[in-house]
């Protein structure tokens, strides 16, 4: 790609369709659809004021050796010309943006205002998001399952400091505040993954605080939160000595939550809020060095001899 | 020599518009800690709270009313330095001084006890309002120690540097009454 | 012969001590404009590496060059950096100090050894601020430094509190300066400047000065919350107790939204001052252009709550701030049509600083319209907090303020220095610095939308943001090439430069009436005004030189400068001003050592500092100007 290509704000409309799956223009629901519209009319808008400043300016470099504006008017008509662009034209501008975008787009991206069909519960943590359902025991991290084609309520708060929650493909952000509970719509239009990470700056790994939503078929929903609010099948004891004391394994001794709930982990996409995909050989990286792969995150390293990592890693990966 | 000629227009001084600048700075950060205090009482249902008793108000309001009386002998004392009456000047502010020096021994006395009964580590209430009683101590006090810098001043001789400085401090005097006041009514505000 | 004598007396009068000891000890505003300058530059480079180590571990994914602990602190460093002790301070410190006497026909500021203490003060804050790095705890919970991950809790170093009482010192040193600015416009202007004829850069810094009274305190406010509750236990913050997180965040923007005005404001002045000369008329539109510059620093008061669009607040609320934040954009298109309508008019020069003005007019037009996009409350809760935002603000904080900043500097420099710039070089380092602003933040937009969130060391590989980033890191390097070349030419032009004379570009204000370097009394004779280019008005110049003839308004009986009325401009009195003072830079020491101890937590010791502080501000005012 070239600098001239990047430089050319028209080239952005080709990016409506690339990019990762994170992508703000590449809108899956209804909420961030209108909010795409609106920055398209936007920029269209703002490319011809633009232009129209830039080509006013580039005359007076054209034009330097004469004076008086083309056409020959003088101060009187620049000064007319002042009052009309610069204060009249913008004011129309504005009124027409503000009663559209802060009265009529603000209503599509709103908080519902009644309850839907399901509601998720998301809570920040430093640096992971713990997922709770409405009226189900399950409970997962860094993963949001919902139906497609379904509202569905999020309500986000946090743990420890000011996160933010943020679907780009989805909707809009809406931060989560200690002592507040905001609320949010997400719907997916099509079955997919959709990318989200923490937008508020929450210390060290703010980096990797990310976050899917997978939307499916209902069936195939109604399905994965049945076996996610099962119980796990045992305990081990190498991970109630080392692991109980942050982690929750639902149906053993281990209660925690400082980390995120174990109890389905092998089953979930990723580790670590996404910093590496659950691949064996990334679980394996993973719990013998967390702080290398994410510096400064609350899993200290553990020394454990190898028959007890093999164990560890036997029982985590048993965990579906 | 050539400006005697020139007309010439009495005007306040450099000296008092910097003064008032300064006092509009410190208004600002009156009114932001008032701001704070009205705003967290938004966020809370009881403001203070319940298990708090209602902060005392009677001796402020009576020591404030002294503390506002005492801008009499100031704006007397600017006047009467101005007529070059250097003797009654520096009474007048001795006069003011002694006022409001026993109002902040007063209020000082009372502040410790009120850290013990709100403690400020208890809750966001006893913070807020310690804090803004304290700055604005600390506001009579900056009074204060201009006022006694001026009663050393004028007691050997009065220039127009001094005069200056003299019609700067009173304007901060008063201006050190009017926030004083202001900060009385947030402290009457609980039995409203 | 007698006008020889005269201005040899004045020479006399106001010549400061020489050497290393004239410069510690000066009350020249001249002199302390020029330690403003060079100060804010030392850290204007230090803001700068720390942005180009951030660049280069952003440019490609996964990257582990800094560790994310470092790259918090780059991250902090830098925006703190670049707002408080590079834009303000240059602009306020630097270029107000330095011209405004001079655009003013005054021959210091209104206090002068005040002005020394702004800016000792200045730099103690800088130095202890910046100390922090050498004990590895420099600020890290960003330049807005939010509520709780500041508390003591998530950061237990000494890192938000060098941020916390930084900034509270560095408030009191800007305060003084800003006050010392508008009594020196209210109280100074020469006798005939009514406001209608007082040069759009003093508006402009007025209003910057004006905003700074009423800004700052919030913030200094915020600051000292913050230090109670981490230092002794206070709640203001935490909702276990009572507080609230955002209290924070509103008194931090009640600051910091005006503070953007503050940044921006002295650079429209430079660009109005800039674009007559080279296009060598006067300004259209000068009362409309005034006004704005007046008003936006007010309206700026009034929008604050938009950079909270996604907290949560009630629609109600959302929907006042956002139509508040549409108002603020018409003083700021009035002065764009006014600039590029006037270089329309007129016969423009495109030499170097006229250039800078053209880059400045195109990426503020480029700001300001993403800009607008935020008073879109649902496209602002999309893109806050990405590289959009990143994008937009540094279109308006670099593209619109450093560029007539840049600009200015090659403006001014004959003045300052008496000798001419380069202008093949100027003009390279012109577009080295447009290019690489364009290469280094336009793709911000692109990484923005594309879902970059902002402040993250290093992002994932497979999102489609390498390349841009790339780009942008290039960029980055590009325009440090641009501002080398400028320091190159200064360093060169000052000693090899040829002579520019009084009037090299045949500006309309006053500082071009005087000789390039000024003397240190400024002005022989005090200027005669009758209109807002008096440097054009050849008859007002030769009756200046007849008073000097007639011993009219020298004022040669001491440090004397004539104060006047503050709507017309009448003389009122002839002030009597200060000579040089050791008292500002000791007090400056004495107050540094005191926060130095405050974030040791020794509060005693730093109680015994600030009364030797006082004792000295004491000794300051035992001299007195000799009276009859």
């Amino acid at each position: 790609m070239t600098r001239a290509a990047l430089l050319a704000p028209p080239l952005v409309l080709a990016l409506a369709g690339c990019g990762g799956n994170q992508n703000s223009l590449d809108p899956g629901g209804h909420g961030e659809r209108s909010i795409a519209h609106l920055f398209w009319v936007m920029l269209g808008v703002s490319l011809v004021g633009f232009g129209f400043i830039v080509t006013l300016l580039f005359l007076g470099w054209v034009r330097r050796d004469r004076p008086y504006l083309p056409g020959g008017r003088g101060e009187r008509t620049a000064t007319q010309l002042v009052l009309l662009l610069g204060v009249a034209l913008p004011i129309v501008l504005l009124v027409a943006l503000f009663v559209w975008s802060d009265l009529f787009v603000l209503s599509s991206t709103a908080a519902p205002k009644r309850p839907t069909a399901l509601t998720v519960r998301v809570i920040g943590h430093e640096w992971w998001w713990e997922v709770r359902y409405r009226g189900s025991s399950a409970v997962t991290a860094n993963e949001i399952h919902i139906p497609v084609r379904t509202k569905v309520t999020a309500i986000v708060t946090t743990a420890d400091v000011i996160h933010s929650f943020w679907i780009p493909e989805l909707n809009r952000k809406t931060d989560m505040i200690p002592g507040r509970a905001n609320r949010l719509v997400l719907e997916a239009d099509r079955p997919g993954v959709y990318r989200g990470q923490c937008a508020e700056f929450c210390g060290l790994q703010h980096a990797h605080m990310s976050v899917e939503v997978i939307a499916e078929p209902k069936p195939r929903f109604d399905a994965w939160l049945a076996r996610t609010a099962e119980p796990a099948p045992g305990g081990s004891p190498v991970f109630a000595k080392n692991c109980s004391g942050c982690h929750q394994v639902r149906g053993t001794e281990a209660r925690a939550n400082v980390g995120p709930d174990l109890t389905h982990f092998a089953s979930r996409r990723t580790i670590a809020a996404l910093t590496l995909p659950n691949t064996p050989p990334n679980l394996r990286t993973w719990l013998r060095d967390p702080q290398h792969v994410k510096p400064g995150n609350r899993m200290p390293n553990l020394h454990l001899s190898n028959g007890e990592w093999r164990a560890l890693e036997r029982y985590v990966e048993s965990l579906r | 020599m050539t400006t005697a000629a020139l007309p010439v227009r009495p005007a306040r001084p450099n000296g008092w518009w910097g003064m008032a600048v300064f006092v509009a700075s410190e208004a600002t950060l009156f009114g932001t800690l008032i701001g704070t205090y009205a705003y967290l009482g938004l966020h809370n249902a009881h403001w203070p709270p319940q298990h708090l008793a209602k902060p005392p108000v009677l001796t402020p309001t009576l020591l404030t009313a002294a503390l506002l009386l005492t801008s009499i002998p100031m704006q007397l004392a600017w006047r009467a330095a101005r007529e070059w009456r250097r003797a009654s000047a520096w009474r007048l502010l001795a006069l003011a001084f002694a006022v409001e020096l026993g109002y902040l021994i007063w209020q000082l006395h009372d502040f410790v006890d009120l850290v013990h009964v709100y403690p400020p580590r208890g809750s966001a209430w006893s913070s807020v309002y310690l804090t803004l009683l304290g700055t604005d101590h600390a506001h009579v006090l900056a009074g204060l120690v201009l006022n006694a810098w001026f009663l050393v001043r004028i007691s050997s001789r009065l220039t127009n540097y001094r005069l200056v400085g003299l019609r700067a401090t009173t304007f901060y005097w008063h201006a050190v009454n009017t926030i004083t006041a202001v900060v009385l009514a947030v402290q009457v505000s609980p039995y409203l | 012969m007698a006008v020889v004598e005269r201005v040899e007396r004045l020479e006399e009068i106001w010549l400061e001590r020489p050497g290393v000891l004239g410069w510690l000890t000066t009350v020249d505003h001249k002199r302390i404009g020029l330690l403003y300058f060079w100060t804010t530059l030392v850290f204007f480079a230090a803001g700068g590496v720390e942005a180009l180590l951030m660049r280069t571990q952003l440019a490609q994914s996964d990257e582990r060059l800094v560790s994310p602990e470092t790259y918090d602190q780059l991250m902090t460093m830098h925006g703190v950096t670049m707002i408080f002790f590079f834009i303000v301070p240059i602009t306020t410190g630097a270029f107000g100090n330095y011209l405004v006497p001079l655009m003013i026909g005054a021959r210091d500021m209104a206090f002068p050894r005040l002005n020394a203490l702004g800016f000792w003060l200045f730099l103690g804050a800088g130095v202890f601020i910046y100390s922090s790095f050498l004990v590895h705890e420099a600020p890290n919970a960003g330049w807005f430094d939010y509520v709780p991950l500041s508390l003591r809790q998530y950061d237990r170093g000494h890192n938000v509190d060098f941020y916390a009482l930084g900034l509270i010192f560095n408030g009191i040193a800007t305060t003084i300066g800003a006050l010392n600015l508008i009594v020196t416009i209210f109280k100074l202007r020469a006798p005939g400047m009514s406001w209608n004829r007082m040069p759009l850069f003093c508006f402009a810094l007025l209003a910057t000065a004006l905003s700074l009274i009423f800004a700052l305190p919030a913030l200094t406010a915020d600051c000292i919350l913050l230090e109670l509750q981490r230092k002794l236990g206070f709640h203001f913050f935490d909702v276990a107790h009572g507080g609230d997180p955002l209290l924070w965040q509103h008194l931090f923007w009640i600051f910091g939204h005006p503070e953007v005005y503050i940044i921006v404001l002295p650079a429209f002045g430079i660009a109005t001052s800039i674009i007559p000369t080279f296009a060598r008329r006067r300004m259209i539109a000068f009362p409309l252009v005034a006004m704005a510059e007046l008003l936006v620093a007010f309206i700026g008061f009034g929008v604050w709550a938009h950079h909270m669009f996604s907290t949560g607040i009630s629609t109600a609320t959302l929907v006042f701030f956002a139509a508040a934040s549409m108002m603020v954009v018409v003083p700021s298109t009035i002065q764009i049509y006014a600039w590029v309508l006037t270089v329309n008019l007129g016969t423009p020069v495109f030499r170097a600083p006229l250039m800078f003005i053209g880059g400045f007019i195109t990426f503020f037009v480029l700001g300001g319209l993403s800009g607008i996009m935020f008073a879109a409350i649902p496209f602002d809760q999309a893109t806050t907090d990405t590289y959009f935002v990143v994008a937009h603000f540094h279109f308006v904080i670099f593209g619109a303020a450093v560029f007539p900043l840049l600009g200015g500097i090659y403006y001014w420099f004959p003045k300052v220095t008496g000798r001419m710039y380069h202008e093949g070089l100027a003009q390279l380092s012109f577009w080295l610095t447009f290019a690489g602003t364009a290469l280094t933040f336009f793709p911000m937009h692109i990484v923005g939308l594309l879902g970059m969130t902002r402040r993250v060391y290093t992002y994932d590989h497979g999102l489609g943001w390498d390349a841009y980033n790339l780009v942008e890191t290039i960029g980055g390097y590009v325009l440090a090439a641009g501002l080398l070349a400028i320091a190159l030419n200064i360093a060169w032009s000052a000693r090899r430069g040829p002579y520019a004379g009084r009037d090299p570009f045949h500006g309309g204000t006053l500082e071009w009436t005087i000789p390039s370097p000024p003397p240190h009394y400024n002005f022989a004779v005090v200027p005669t005004v009758r209109s807002a280019s008096p440097n054009w008005d050849e008859e007002a110049r030769q009756e200046d030189l007849e008073r000097l003839e007639r011993d009219e308004l020298v004022l040669a009986g001491g440090h004397e400068t004539p104060t006047t009325t503050v709507n017309d401009a009448e003389l009122s009195q002839i002030a009597e001003m200060p000579p040089e003072s050791p008292w500002p830079i000791a007090l400056a020491v004495s107050v540094t050592i005191a926060f130095a101890l405050l974030l040791t937590s020794h509060y005693a010791s730093a109680g015994g500092f600030l009364a030797l502080a006082l004792l000295m501000l004491a000794g300051w005012h035992a001299a007195e100007p000799e009276e009859a």
